[in-house]
């Protein structure tokens, strides 16, 4: 990992790290964001204590995890998918924008793909800030922000049959003349 | 706007259920230079008469950024189509 580790003690080793970001390591991530998507189960509350340092006062996190319906009809799994190089660079901009519209120190953002189950963790967000406010703000801005832009879809499984999740468009830019 | 003899090659990805209506992850293909990417997906919805409803509930990206359908194809490109997104 390329984390900066000055005065911080570690409640895991380079081992979980590993197996967390597995092969997202060294993807350009800056030393102070962690940003990947994953295969195997999130490790909620080691990301939650990664974004913390001295300076902050408060850590707000987002789980998001498996319903056990949709519309009414009893869910068996889901099955994410993603562009997988746009869906990190669209995640990075997210922790870039709120970095610039609010007081926050770190970001964690991880989103789980493949097949998951009922109550399994899909994206966790965690966001550290001096300040509450700030870490609040953030942290709904990045998950709102990340359902609306980030490249990954999301199929649901049911007894009798699969739908894709109906999703949102994300915004595009106006006409571009020429290919530049 | 001229349209030039010369072709780019570009790469194509589709996602989502858009992937499993034509069974197309990623192809490879040549495209006259100058193609826009509404025309390249007009080529797709040719060949696939089924993806041709999809084209006003889904965007395009363009290496990997998303793109107008206006854009113009070069030489080396990423294309994908991509459904509305459901992350999260």
């Amino acid at each position: 990992m390329i984390w900066k580790s000055e005065n911080r003690k570690w409640k895991f080793g380079k081992k979980a790290w590993k197996s967390l970001f597995a092969k997202k390591l060294g993807l350009g991530m800056s030393d102070e964001d962690k940003i990947a998507l994953v295969r195997e189960p999130i490790a909620n509350a080691a990301l939650a204590e990664c974004v913390r340092a001295g300076k902050d006062g408060a850590t707000v996190t987002f789980d998001g995890h498996v319903r056990n319906e949709s519309h009414g009809r009893a869910t068996s799994y889901l099955e994410y998918e993603a562009y997988e190089a746009m869906a990190i660079a669209k995640m990075k901009e997210i922790a870039a924008q709120i970095h610039e519209k609010f007081a926050i120190d770190r970001v964690a953002m991880v989103h789980r793909l493949g097949r998951l189950d009922i109550g399994e963790t899909s994206v966790f967000i965690a966001v550290s800030a001096p300040h509450r406010g700030a870490a609040f703000d953030a942290c709904r801005y990045a998950i709102d922000t990340l359902k609306k832009t980030v490249p990954i879809w999301k199929k649901e499984f049911f007894a009798d049959g699969a739908v894709w999740a109906e999703g949102e468009l994300p915004p595009t830019p106006p006409s571009a003349k020429s290919a530049s | 706007m001229v349209q030039t003899a010369a072709n780019v090659r570009v790469k194509v990805l589709f996602f989502g259920r858009l992937r499993e209506l034509i069974g197309i992850a990623e192809e490879s293909g040549e495209l006259p230079e100058g193609t826009t990417l509404a025309q390249v997906f007009e080529r797709y919805a040719e060949r696939f008469p089924k993806l041709g409803g999809f084209r006003g509930s889904m965007v395009v990206s363009r290496n990997q950024e998303f793109a107008a359908w206006e854009t113009r194809v070069a030489a080396g490109d990423e294309i994908a189509f991509l459904p509305p997104v459901s992350g999260g």
